[in-house]
């Protein structure tokens, strides 16, 4: 898209005018900066960031090393590990993205070393909302990071500048969040500026100051991370507090540079109309703009009303809100997030006790919870609250100085019913499936009859769910449910599955479902299948003996969850964990997963000038999963039904007799894999028969091939599956030969590791 | 002078875009809105309806424009814009497309019918009605439905200059596909020009669509603690027919041996079975139909038939109705549904 080029009277560099979201300015600022190493995890709504980065350096703008980590966990790790080098380190996230480092955050600014991450605010689970509120942002305040708030795709791009230079300030040596409100600010375009020349910034960020430990040189070495007793952690956390407060005056002294380069200004409150305002709204981020457009019209009316929006709140700036409050006569805090049970949440209290030492102050304070999970905050909204204000003003007290705001007590009539009589038992019994141990091999035998018999047993999963044309995971699912008798319980990862059978209030299940955490599926379900066992033995539950315990889940909650999986696996619980593999996490947008093949493209390995798709092989996760000794492992497609009903037959013998079953499901995804919807099946037929994806079982660790496309003279050339795929078209091309080469000898090496499996029962 | 026809109170001119995943709606809306910002000077914003919509689900576009020094401060959805484009037309039974219209807006619909029979079923009352069959240019040209409503879009928001986005569209396919350069210029101007408009006259009274900001099914009083759903597959019913583009699946029973292959790959669960007798009196399952409320239109199952049992069929309206065979679930209220 063509830009226009203004060149700024008053400013003394040039500026470019675009029309950009938050995402692609923390991206561009970020990018201009050049740090030297981005650990990252993808989840929405920040996920973006880490893409649009992707695509820069494909085009080669940038030389940040983009690492893909394992969890947010693994993310906040490697940050660390680049910080304490002394580098430049970035990091975007949000959500449930932050819970999961929560516990690294301290460790980062305790032991003071600086980086810079962006929040991109979003509802915390549960119930999981992938929509904006500051649940997020609350459980960061405590961490000792600076905050920054960026009500703006502007302030997004320009917050993102000034924070590293306040990081990096010799007075201050602590990380910066930069945050700003999902979706609102991190996904609408506006019109913004940016410095035309990436020099111009990092003139203004300044060299990497060298002078501070750090443990990239060898001659000068340190212990970093020792640990303390109380005497000696009193003294650090006083310079950490000390710190943090210097941050604040960093901030307004960097904010002053800031605006006479750029033109813009970033006090440490966003006042509007609060000079003689009488009513005010306390507002984080967006809310604050759509207030504005309030004020302007209670100011027509004669009313004095005004909107107050910090710039920051670590540290948090009491003084300026003491002065700026001095004159109100009622106040309403809005907030986008509760701290339950303390009679308001986090700013409302903190507004309070900063009033609290002003003993002139009168402001009647009201406090409101609002918008959560991404619910909209319409102008005539903003225009409640103040009401609510000039009410508490007008009789001298507030009548509810504590409340939420839009929440509906319903209609009784609406109530959910049941729709369908429960379906248990009996019902998903055909009798015609038949599972007998072989005394002496101790191998199974398996009897299933022909498909269309099976098409009298119901399904388990109920049609009406939201899965894109074409998504190969239900046919998947539904076949090797097609192999279990009887009731389960099923668990479902967070992921495509799990989210297009259970939008609220609606569900896609028959059966019970669970869903928890990304990456604790296994670990819930081990502890759910313990519960079930012994409260069966003690009695307390009277239900059938043969449940079984199913987890299901993509690829991206076996790379996040791998902990928990191998633990549950070495524990043997008598559970099944069914993964269904698209090559990557399609559910936040198809950014790369440890499964994605090499050279496969997504939104996080582009294919351009400087990059060819991911970069390295992909997990074998099945070959993990059998090293941990389970009694039965597989691997199967909806192209092979009837391979793929006799192994869920086996996997539900072994769940309820032996112990742990892992099973891959390799699934197309039309959407992500640019392919066509139609060709699904004939896509997992291609992908077998060219031994990508060899269907095989490992029984009490007997590898046998279930199938092979050799013996029955159906190998094709992995080309002919690969031509299928937008996503890997790049791979036919003469350029690439040499990458798609290397990806052949690597099928081709573990094709042939996995024949000497099964013809040596020892390997 | 300001170049906007019409502005609300806060001064902007707003475009919805009402569409459903996968047609390139929100990369038209953020072409328009560019088109504006960067071409013309305006000062906008473009944002899309958030969520983890799928392909074939529900989506929105939005696009505020205003004069440059007008400050854009609201975020919220767009709830009754002077332009409305409706990229796919079955979904009115999805979603109330023209809410919040005001009475002389205009509403650009894809399709290929008669204005009359548009009309009744968005019941739009008054307003202006522009129709082009985007679909069918898309088809002609080999190109995508979203260039040919952009075209379409051009001609309603006449204020934009097209050549400017003839322009953006050489530029986007010049390089990576300089031979779809030229089909999606044409794309582009059939928009432009095969669009036609019929304008129905609102009396002085008329006071437009009033919009219905949508309530939530349930509240605190109604909902289970703790999210939890006990309605268990309730999502059966779900009207998913408007996420089908065009196609879908037709059975034919004589051609039909029944051999499970449709079922096998239907991600949707469609295929209707039904025990009964073979020729030798023994029981035996038989496939007795498609339900296209829950039809995709992926077409997996075309591919799948050994026979010539299942074949594509471009979608006329109403042909899913007369060949609808239903699912029966047993009801908890009793009966068949």
């Amino acid at each position: 898209m063509a830009m226009v080029e203004e060149k700024g009277t008053k400013q003394a560099v040039e500026q470019v005018t675009t029309f950009e979201s938050g995402n692609e300015m923390a991206a561009l600022a970020a990018a201009q900066i050049d740090y030297h190493v981005m650990g990252y995890f993808p989840i929405t709504p920040s996920t973006e960031i880490a893409q649009l980065l992707d695509q820069m350096k494909t085009r080669g703008e940038h030389n940040i090393q983009l690492i893909a980590a394992d969890g947010e966990h693994g993310s906040a790790g490697i940050c660390y590990g680049a910080s304490v080098m002394g580098a430049r380190v970035f990091n975007a996230t949000s959500a449930n993205g932050l819970m999961y480092m929560l516990e690294q955050l301290p460790v980062q600014s305790g032991t003071r070393f600086p980086m810079v991450m962006n929040l991109v605010t979003r509802s915390i689970s549960g119930p999981l909302d992938i929509r904006g509120d500051h649940s997020d942002l609350y459980f960061a305040l405590n961490t000792g990071w600076v905050i920054l708030l960026a009500r703006t795709p502007q302030a997004v791009y320009d917050m993102n500048i000034m924070a590293l230079k306040i990081a990096e300030h010799a007075d201050v040596r602590l990380p910066v969040i930069v945050a700003y409100d999902g979706f609102f600010t991190s996904h609408q375009k506006r019109k913004v500026q940016y410095f035309k020349d990436r020099a111009v910034v990092q003139a203004f960020v300044g060299e990497r100051p060298t002078e501070f430990p750090n443990a990239a040189d060898p001659k000068n070495p340190m212990t970093i991370g020792a640990h303390m007793n109380g005497d000696d952690l009193i003294n650090n956390n006083y310079q950490q507090s000390e710190a943090l407060y210097r941050a604040g005056e960093v901030f307004k002294q960097v904010a002053r540079e800031y605006a006479e380069l750029s033109g813009r200004e970033y006090p440490v409150l966003d006042l509007y109309q609060m000079d003689d305002a009488e009513v005010a709204l306390f507002l984080l981020n967006s809310a604050a703009e759509t207030a504005k457009d309030v004020v302007d019209k209670l100011r027509a009316k004669g009313i004095k009303a005004g909107v107050i929006s910090p710039n920051i709140i670590r540290p948090f700036p009491a003084e300026e809100i003491r002065q700026a409050l001095k004159n109100v006569k009622a106040l309403l805090i809005g907030e986008r997030a509760d701290s339950y049970g303390a009679h308001g949440p986090n700013m409302t209290h903190e507004v309070k006790s900063a009033l609290q030492s002003d003993s002139e102050n009168k402001t009647i304070v009201l406090s409101r919870v609002f918008g959560v999970g991404g619910k909209d905050f319409y102008a005539d909204e903003a225009e409640a609250f103040f009401q609510l204000a000039i009410e508490a003003m007008e009789k001298g007290y507030a009548e509810k100085p504590f409340d939420y705001f839009g929440h509906v007590p319903g209609k009784q009539e609406k109530k959910l019913q049941r729709v369908m009589e429960p379906m248990h038992g009996d019902a998903f019994k055909t009798g015609l499936i038949q599972v007998t141990e072989d005394e002496e091999t101790k191998r199974l035998k398996v009897k299933v009859p022909p498909l269309r018999a099976l098409t009298a047993k119901p399904k388990r999963i109920a049609p009406g769910h939201g899965a894109c044309p074409g998504c190969g995971i239900f046919p998947g699912l539904e076949l090797f449910f097609k192999g279990i008798e009887g009731d389960v319980v099923v668990l479902f990862q967070t992921g495509c599955a799990y989210v297009v059978t259970t939008a609220y209030p609606y569900s896609s299940h028959k059966q019970t479902m669970i869903h928890n955490l990304f990456q604790n599926g296994p670990a819930t379900l081990s502890g759910a299948v313990e519960a079930f066992l012994e409260m069966k033995k003690r009695g307390d539950i009277q239900v059938s003996d043969d449940v079984t315990f199913v987890m299901v889940t993509g690829d991206g909650g076996m790379d996040i969850g791998m902990g928990s999986a191998i633990g549950t696996a070495l524990r043997n619980h008598k559970l099944i964990m069914l993964e269904y593999d698209n090559e990557g996490y399609m559910n936040t947008g198809s950014q790369m997963s440890y499964s994605t093949p090499m050279g496969h493209m997504t939104s996080t390995t582009g294919v351009g000038k400087t990059q060819k798709g991911k970069a390295f092989h992909h997990k074998d996760t099945a070959q993990i999963m059998a090293a941990t000794n389970i009694p039965y492992v597989f691997t199967a497609t909806e192209a092979f039904p009837q391979d793929l009903i006799k192994k869920a037959a086996k996997a539900q013998w072994y769940a309820q007799n032996v112990g742990t079953v892992y099973g891959k499901l390799l699934i197309t995804c039309p959407l992500n894999w640019k392919t066509e919807e139609r060709y699904g099946a004939k896509i997992m037929e291609a992908a077998v028969n060219s031994c990508f994806f060899p269907l095989y079982e490992v029984e009490r660790g007997i590898t046998t091939i279930t199938y092979d496309p050799e013996e029955k003279n159906k190998r094709i050339p992995l080309s002919e599956w690969l031509k299928y795929m937008g996503k890997t078209k790049h791979l036919l091309k003469e350029e690439n030969r040499d990458l798609l080469l290397e990806f052949e000898q690597e099928v081709e090496r573990r094709w042939r590791r996995l024949k000497a499996k099964h013809e040596h029962p020892e390997l | 002078m300001s170049i906007l026809p019409k502005k609300n109170e806060l001064g902007f001119f707003e475009i919805r875009l009402e569409s459903i995943g996968g047609l390139g709606a929100n990369l038209a809306g953020k072409m328009l809105a560019e088109a504006g910002v960067l071409g013309l000077g305006l000062n906008g914003s473009n944002f899309s309806s958030y969520g983890s919509e799928k392909k074939g689900s529900p989506v929105k576009s939005f696009i505020r424009f205003c004069d440059p020094d007008t400050e854009i401060r609201a975020h919220s959805p767009i709830e009754e814009p002077h332009v409305i484009g409706v990229f796919h037309e079955a979904l009115y039974k999805m979603v109330d497309v023209v809410s919040g219209l005001a009475p002389d807006g205009i509403v650009l619909v894809n399709s290929t019918r008669e204005f009359d029979d548009i009309k009744r079923d968005l019941r739009l009352e008054y307003g202006t009605l522009a129709v082009v069959d985007a679909l069918g240019i898309a088809v002609e040209e080999k190109t995508k439905v979203n260039t040919a409503m952009l075209g379409a879009l051009f001609r309603v928001c006449d204020f934009l200059d097209p050549e400017a986005m003839k322009q953006v569209i050489r530029k986007t396919f010049e390089k990576k596909y300089p031979h779809l350069v030229e089909s999606n210029i044409r794309t582009f101007e059939r928009g432009y020009h095969e669009v036609r408009f019929k304008t129905y006259e609102a009396p002085e009274s008329a006071r437009g669509k009033a919009f219905s900001r949508p309530e939530p099914l349930l509240g605190y009083e109604t909902q289970e603690i703790g999210g939890i759903i006990s309605a268990n597959a309730n999502s059966i019913f779900k009207d998913l027919s408007g996420s089908r583009q065009g196609f879908l699946p037709k059975w034919e029973e004589e051609k039909c041996i029944h051999c499970v292959a449709c079922d096998t790959v239907c991600p949707d669960f469609c295929f209707v079975w039904e025990e009964g007798e073979d020729k030798k009196g023994r029981k035996q399952m038989f496939l007795r139909g498609i339900d296209y409320q829950y039809c995709k239109g992926c077409l997996k199952c075309v591919e799948a038939c050994p026979t010539a049992a299942l074949s594509v069929e471009r979608e006329q309206i109403g042909f899913a109705e007369q060949h609808q065979v239903k699912q029966k679930f047993p009801l908890a209220t009793g009966g068949a549904y």
